[in-house]
């Protein structure tokens, strides 16, 4: 690992300024993800800017929402008691994210901006064109089990490893940025990007910017909300496939549903097809079971990764069934 | 008259310092005036290195030098226990991916792993190949490895499977799995003239000495290898490696201690790893499941510098009772590193058989462990002799008692339990185990101080197994001491010999030696009591004397009593004695019997509920051959449903070289375990009544596991691991 220079802040618009100003810079936050992409040389930075001291770690609840600072500890967040009575799927999101360890240093801002788990990202010795734009994709023809059936490209299939960014986005949740040109916010759908042409860029954040906040909006509906996350292992380990669901239902109609997708696409996935096919019906597992049809419509499953088609949609009937009461 | 400390279950005695930190590792304490080294690795798998710049990294601030091939000496490639086939650095060929082509020196860890990023090497790469189902040539059959057979051949197989009633065959497959001890691989490499001592994570301090000794052609006498302590091997630290031959050669061009960590990915190039593996099964049965002819046919990775194959059919041709056996252990060669044994080799192929035989069961309506009862053997199927004490028939019969067996649903797929499927399988469990060599001899020395303390020094490891408790226990017994009267010091070659902890081996080659050594001592104390006029045994017989609790004592009149700090004090000196005693290999079993959870839509599987019973000839310590059963049915656990190495099949690169994507098992998939031991002593041991166990407990659990699955689900999956993608 290459030495590097170490600027601590104390204010935000100093942090802004730190790595506008400092070639190679980076945020530090808990370190979690960011130190072992340098330890593994899959990414370099001159400096690191530690944003540690900033004030930005407090959660507010109030009647518009709940507002949880950029730099809230996952368990923090996890444990807040607004989050477990009004946002469930929030909670359940995070408890079910890397190990207690993690969680007490991991922050709000760094699990959003996480890289992905894809082996030949984090091998600096292998072609990865989200890590070297132009080397290649040894995921579409090699190792794929783990990639994306959903948003990929002919440049790179990875999956955007955040349990977080996808309740946030069954949430509808906003993300509040601080930039060299001033506070911006922008939604958390739209926030994080598919490969297409530029895999190496991962989100919408301009150079230097820093995540301030996030944003729930308040809905009672999202009492009703739920995580459901399987994977290899009983715990510590990320997603195979996930789902986040918020529902209202009127009687037994659906009055509104809200559900998003880890482990399947290359963004934390929203599908407003599924969405539709249940707003308004009654919910039963045979709307479901539509509504995770038109999810997987688009889906293009590589050599070792056909099973997730299958694995979500059941998923969803599980998640969905459970919280509509329907069995 | 001590109150017997062997087969009580008492707590470890370096378990303390393990947990303070006190218990200092291989690569723990600072060498002064040491560099650290780092591998530079190949990123081709196959071809040549054709050009190596080192000059970025040599002007890196606290390098010290970058060596390659041109200044290496050159080393002779030792035999096994090496099992690399060719030292690295010492042409310009690249075998696998990963492979050391340059070491770099610098002043600190992080200097000498950037410096390691700027060499510069320019490669001829040419496209290799990473698996078994991609390699192009067919699989052969190599020669035999360590002197036994790759072929074994018993009456006559193949015409008894053509007349037998009853006929199966299926084929198994199981991928690479990477040992992963959680403490890396580590040699601290220090020469002192023509002097060589080497702080190594070692299994073995004695076979590390022979390598080393062979590949720098020195008498072994000048080579110290240490390794106090070691934070678990599994067979990753049995056979010697490149980088530690690679630290020493630099140390001595240096001429300056070099230490050298391995990273957790170059755990998965440089270490060895359990092969990949096929079997093709096909048994021959009567109608009342009697096996009539077992034909195996195996294939294992094997690579272009190395053809040994360590993946070994041992329960096929030993386990149960069959006249008609035809094995061949072929193998492919694959351009990736070699693999190695890894606890237990039996595993990979024993998957096969008692999954085959839960098939027959089915196949046959026998319940499975009347199946294997009906195939019990108590003649050693290779020499024809009588084994003396085995205990299978009471393994089975107490683990299935302790699990409830009787109540197993018929059916499979007939117990749900809310949204899950529950299956219980079953599986024997049995390992060969191996006996030190005979030459030199295992031999202990134990000393008596003035101080009363006994010191006892063997050059035996503990490799996390409880070696130190152990054989603290036996010579606290032997000299009628209190257990915190013995010191036990052991991982230093430059104590009295004794061999590799592996295969089991330590308890059973190290027990007798240490108990005879502690005996011995005792007679020399009690001579010396009965000789002296101070002493309140004056004149009494040596063999009327017993000893206990750190006193001799007059048998029938146990107020005269004398105690070993008296007599020792008067003595004036230490009293020392030493004992040697050969070991012979053997077997032991065990059943496991448990529970699993399949999830009904989702496919996700649990283990919800384990009990075992073993037949080790006696038990020395309960707690410690309980942490062995709970360790090997967690490993079990891993290898039956998540551990997994993957190879990119264009590169031959492992794409998850790491604990974060190579998944072994976390607390929350490993349930509790209720572990039962026969507990009666083997006739035929020279150690106390025991026999090699450690690695006998996983070699059942992923086939029970897989039977359990079937149970459940009527699915039976045949290839490892068991992923919920399989069971969809
Ligand atoms: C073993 C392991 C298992 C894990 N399992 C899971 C899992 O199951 N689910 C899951 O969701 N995650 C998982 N994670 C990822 C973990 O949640 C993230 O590493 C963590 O959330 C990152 O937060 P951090 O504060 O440590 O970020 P850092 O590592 O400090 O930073 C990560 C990135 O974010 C940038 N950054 C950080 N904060 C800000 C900010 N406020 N504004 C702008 N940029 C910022 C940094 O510059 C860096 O690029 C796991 C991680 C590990 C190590
Ligand atoms: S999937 Fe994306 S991250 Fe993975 S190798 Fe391809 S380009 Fe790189």
């Amino acid at each position: 690992m290459r030495a590097f220079g170490y600027i601590p802040v104390r204010e935000p618009a100093e942090a802004v300024r730190a790595v506008r100003r400092a070639p190679g810079a980076a945020f530090i936050a808990g370190g979690t993800d960011l130190l072992n992409l340098m330890r593994d040389g899959a990414q370099r930075h001159e400096h690191l800017v530690d944003i540690n001291r900033l004030d930005l770690a407090s959660i507010t609840d109030s009647t518009r929402g709940l507002r949880i600072g950029g730099l809230a500890r996952m368990r923090q967040v996890a444990e807040h008691r607004s989050v477990r009575e009004n946002f469930p799927v929030l909670a359940e999101a995070l408890e079910a994210s890397a190990s207690p360890q993690v969680r007490n240093m991991a922050t709000i801002g760094g699990n959003l901006l996480q890289r992905t788990r894809c082996g030949y990202f984090r091998d600096a010795a292998s072609p990865c064109n989200k890590r070297t734009p132009g080397s290649g994709c040894p995921a579409l023809e090699g190792w794929n089990r783990g990639h994306a059936v959903l948003g990929g490209s002919e440049h790179c299939i990875a999956v955007h490893p955040s349990d977080l960014a996808v309740a946030l986005l069954a949430l509808d949740a906003v993300v509040h940025l601080l930039g060299p040109d001033g506070p911006r916010h922008v939604p958390m759908d739209g926030f994080h990007l598919r490969p297409g042409q530029a895999p190496h860029v991962d989100t919408v954040l301009r150079p230097a910017e820093l995540i301030t906040a996030v944003e729930v909006p308040r809905r009672t509906t999202a009492v009703r909300s739920r995580y459901l996350k399987l994977r290899d292992r009983a715990t510590f380990e990320f997603a195979v496939v996930s789902v986040a669901a918020v529902l209202e239902l009127r009687g037994d109609r659906v009055r509104d549903v809200r559900l998003a997708f880890g482990g399947i696409a290359t963004t934390p996935w929203r599908s407003p097809e599924a969405e539709a096919v249940l707003r308004g019906a009654p919910l039963t597992v045979d709307a479901i079971e539509r509504a995770g049809r038109a999810l997987v419509r688009e889906a293009v499953p590589r050599r070792h990764n056909g099973f997730k088609v299958a694995l979500v949609q059941r998923a969803l009937v599980e998640l969905l069934s459970g919280l509509g009461g329907l069995r | 008259m001590n109150g017997g400390l062997v087969g009580r279950p008492v707590s470890r005695v370096d378990g303390r310092a393990k947990v303070t930190g006190a218990a200092r590792y291989p690569a723990d304490d600072p060498v002064p005036g040491a560099l650290h080294g780092f591998l530079v690795t190949s990123a081709v798998a196959r071809g040549e290195v054709v050009g190596i710049d080192t000059s970025e990294a040599l002007a890196h601030p606290g390098v010290v030098a970058v060596y390659t091939h041109l200044d290496l000496p050159r080393l002779t490639v030792p035999p096994f226990p090496y099992c690399k086939g060719f030292i690295p650095l010492q042409g310009t060929a690249v075998h696998h991916a990963g492979q050391p082509v340059a070491i770099v020196l610098a002043a600190t860890v992080e200097q000498a792993q950037e410096a390691a990023n700027l060499v510069r090497v320019d490669y001829r790469a040419e496209p290799p190949t990473a698996s078994i189902d991609d390699a192009t040539e067919p699989p052969h059959m190599p020669r035999p490895f360590r002197d036994r057979p790759n072929e074994i051949t018993r009456g006559d197989a193949a015409e008894a499977l053509v007349a037998a009633e009853v006929r199966l065959e299926v084929r198994y497959s199981s991928p690479t799995r990477h040992h992963n001890p959680i403490e890396p691989h580590a040699t601290t490499a220090q020469w002192d003239g023509d002097r060589l001592t080497v702080h190594e994570t070692a299994q073995g301090v004695n076979l590390t000495r022979s390598v080393l000794a062979v590949a720098f052609g020195l008498p072994p006498e000048r080579i110290r290898v240490l390794a106090p302590f070691l934070g678990g091997g599994f067979g990753a630290k049995g056979p010697v490696w490149s980088h530690t031959i690679l630290t020493v050669a630099a140390a001595r061009l240096a001429g300056r201690p070099v230490r050298l960590v391995l990273s957790r990915a170059q755990m998965f190039t440089l270490t060895g790893h359990r092969a990949e593996f096929r079997q093709h099964l096909r048994i021959g049965a009567t109608r009342q499941g009697k096996l009539t002819a077992l034909v195996e046919t195996t294939t294992a990775q094997l690579t272009r510098t190395e053809e040994s194959i360590f993946n070994e059919s041992d329960s096929t041709s030993t386990l149960y009772d069959c006249p008609n056996v035809h094995i061949r252990q072929e193998g492919v060669p694959l351009d990736i590193a070699t693999s190695s044994y890894m606890r237990s080799p039996e595993t990979t192929a024993h998957f096969g058989l008692e999954t085959a035989l839960d098939e027959l069961s089915w196949e046959l309506g026998v319940d499975p462990v009347e199946l294997r009862r009906r195939n019990h053997t108590a003649v050693n199927q290779e020499t024809g002799a009588m084994i003396r004490g085995k205990h299978l028939l009471d393994c089975y019969r107490i683990a299935s008692e302790a699990f409830g067996w009787s109540r197993r649903a018929p059916r499979p797929g007939a117990t749900k339990d809310g949204d899950e499927y529950v299956g219980w399988g079953m599986a024997t469990e049995a390992h060969t185990f191996a006996a030190a060599p005979a030459n030199p001899p295992v031999t202990a020395s134990v000393t008596v101080g003035a101080d009363g303390r006994a010191v006892l020094r063997i050059a035996t490891q503990d490799i996390g197994t409880g070696t130190y408790t152990v054989i603290s226990q036996v010579a606290a017994d032997a000299l009628g001491m209190p257990l915190d009267a013995v010191t036990a010091v052991i991982g230093d070659s430059a104590l009295p010999f004794a061999s590799v902890s592996a295969g089991s081996a330590t308890i059973a080659s190290v027990t007798g030696p240490v108990d005879k050594a502690a005996r011995s001592a005792r007679d020399a104390v009690v001579a010396l009591a009965v000789a002296d006029q101070r002493s309140p045994l004056a004149g009494v017989p040596a063999d009327e004397v017993v000893t206990g609790h750190g006193h001799l004592f007059h048998v029938r009149d146990r107020a005269r009593r004398d105690s070993y700090r008296a007599v020792l004090g008067r003595h004036g000196g230490p009293v020392e004695a030493t004992g040697s005693l050969p070991n012979a290999p053997g077997h032991s079993y065990g059943a496991v019997f448990l529970e699993v959870r399949v999830h009904a839509r989702l496919g996700s599987v649990r283990v919800t509920r384990v009990a075992t019973a073993h037949d080790m000839g006696r038990v020395m310590n309960r707690r410690t051959a309980r942490g062995q059963v709970l360790g090997g049915v967690t490993w079990g656990i891993g290898h039956a449903l998540m551990e997994h190495t993957v190879y990119d099949r264009h590169t031959a690169r492992v794409v998850n070289p790491n604990l974060s994507t190579y998944l072994v098992p976390v607390c929350a998939d490993t349930p509790a375990v209720e572990s039962h031991f026969v507990d009666r002593p083997d006739p035929g041991s020279t150690a106390l009544g025991a026999r090699g166990f450690g690695e006998t407990p996983i070699t059942g659990v992923p086939a029970a596991i897989g039977n359990a699955v079937y149970h459940a689900t009527g699915r039976r999956v045949r290839d490892l691991p068991i992923t919920r993608d399989k069971l969809l």
